[in-house]
């Protein structure tokens, strides 16, 4: 890269966009970098709990490296802007909670009707593109404690991602991972090929 | 008075904005806030233009600004979205001229000239003509800041820093212009970052005039930031639009126009 990314950049470029959801994560991904000493995960250093799957997941994912294909993202469906990152090396977690009403300005209603919109007229388009920037500053200047409440959590690491053997499913052909497979009476299958031969879903 | 409706004239007659408005809050660069007993809430560029107690209406006027005006101004962007050309790159701008950074095509130019300027040499540039665009291709230039100004109809001017290499912090020197945009502290400009700029008429610091600011591909019909200079003649503005930015400033029929070229 010809020069490198601040983090904000990186979650936009990631992301796609910038929204609100997206900034508090960035904000929370920052926040755990200072509190922790901590930089981008290489290799399963670090490690993230995330208690939400909305638009701020992505910016631990792009500043942190915590990745769901590194395996060192763990998704809880708690519906909770919590993130708890781990550092192995360091030996501490933190959990940084955003605070109730933290962000609930007087814009981020309007911002939310244009955005459930399908459509927008250009004025609506304007107006929305105006939010985005009202907001966008007030996140990004607010003073961390306004935005989170974050404590040094006990946080048992779990051991790194491992790589499991590839099997061939006998019905389909295609590859599954062992752990992934069903040894059944007609031989290794795949989830899919299992659920269809009336096995029960899962694994 | 209890709730509201709120009408807005946007040049051809009023049209109903927002019914059973309950707060309505005027904001800073015009945008007036209003909320609706149902809990509706917007956002518009406006002024109140009245308030018909009585009947239970507040009538705005929209406030278009320049944008009824239409003033064209000219302004160079560069042919890369990278945010400055790397050592041994063939240095290529483009002139345009339009409106909050939309180009008007059929505009056209008259006297226009642009120059370059490198440690304190200034060399005219000759601009290649194609379909009507006016680029200035300026071929490979070493590694260091130059700045490249351009002037339309002996009244409109446009400037932009060339960067080219990486993180170059020192060593600018306004150009001279009769009305100019110069970059507090020059450095490569972020998402995120609180740019300042300074307004020189004739050298001297000027206080008190109004900046525009505006972003590549915004959908505002006109500058979406509205900035006025303090006593050193420097404003600030919260960069939090992907790509260029564009700074205008007018004075006694002179436009000039500063382009913040951003990588992102």
């Amino acid at each position: 890269m010809c020069k490198n990314m601040p983090p904000l950049e990186l979650a936009i470029q990631f992301h796609g966009h910038v929204c609100p959801g997206l900034l508090i994560g960035v904000r929370a991904a920052e926040l755990a970098q200072k509190h922790l000493d901590i930089t981008q995960d290489y290799d399963e250093e670090l490690i993230a709990i995330v208690e939400t799957d909305s638009c701020g997941v992505d910016a631990i994912q792009a500043i942190l490296g915590c990745t769901f294909g590194k395996g060192n993202l763990i998704f809880n469906d708690y519906g909770k802007n919590v993130y708890t990152i781990a550092s192995r090396e360091k030996g501490r977690a933190v959990r940084i909670a955003q605070r109730f009403g933290a962000t609930a300005f007087r814009e981020s209603e309007r911002f939310r009707q244009l955005n459930r919109k399908d459509s927008l007229s250009e004025e609506e388009a304007a107006e929305k593109e105006n939010l985005i920037g009202v907001l966008f500053e007030k996140i990004m200047t607010m003073p961390p404690d306004e935005l989170f409440a974050w404590e040094d959590v006990e946080f048992k690491v779990p051991d790194k991602a491992q790589i499991h053997a590839t099997l061939q499913c006998a019905d389909c052909g295609e590859g599954v991972m062992e752990t992934r497979s069903h040894n059944t009476e007609a031989g290794i299958l795949c989830t899919p090929c299992c659920q269809k031969r009336g096995g029960e879903a899962g694994v | 008075m209890c709730e509201a409706n709120i009408y807005i004239d946007r040049g051809s007659g009023e049209e109903l904005l927002m019914e059973m408005v309950d707060r309505v809050i005027p904001g800073e660069e015009n945008n007036i806030f209003m909320e609706s007993i149902f809990g509706e809430r917007r956002v518009v560029k406006a002024r109140i233009r009245e308030m018909e107690l009585v009947h239970h209406r507040i009538i705005l006027e929209e406030i278009k600004e320049a944008a009824e005006v239409q003033t064209m101004e000219i302004w160079l962007e560069p042919d890369t979205d990278h945010g400055h050309f790397h050592e041994g790159e063939e240095v290529s701008l483009k002139l345009l001229k339009g409106y909050n950074m939309k180009a008007e095509p059929a505009a056209g130019f008259k006297n226009t000239k642009a120059f370059v300027t490198n440690g304190g040499e200034k060399t005219e540039l000759h601009f290649h003509e194609h379909d009507g665009d006016k680029n200035l291709i300026m071929g490979q230039e070493t590694e260091g800041l130059i700045q490249v100004y351009a002037v339309d109809e002996e009244r409109l001017y446009a400037k932009l820093i060339v960067e080219i290499g990486h993180h170059h912090h020192h060593g600018l020197q306004p150009l001279g212009l009769p009305l100019e945009i110069v970059p507090s502290s020059y450095s490569h400009a972020r998402m995120g970052d609180n740019y300042e700029i300074q307004v020189l008429k004739e050298g001297k610091p000027m206080a008190g005039v109004e900046v525009r600011a505006t972003y590549a591909g915004t959908h505002n019909r006109d500058y979406p930031h509205h900035l006025t200079t303090d006593s050193e003649g420097k404003a600030r503005l919260y960069l939090t639009a992907r790509g260029n930015y564009l700074f205008t400033v007018s004075d006694e029929g002179i436009i000039s126009t500063f382009t913040l070229m951003k990588s992102f």
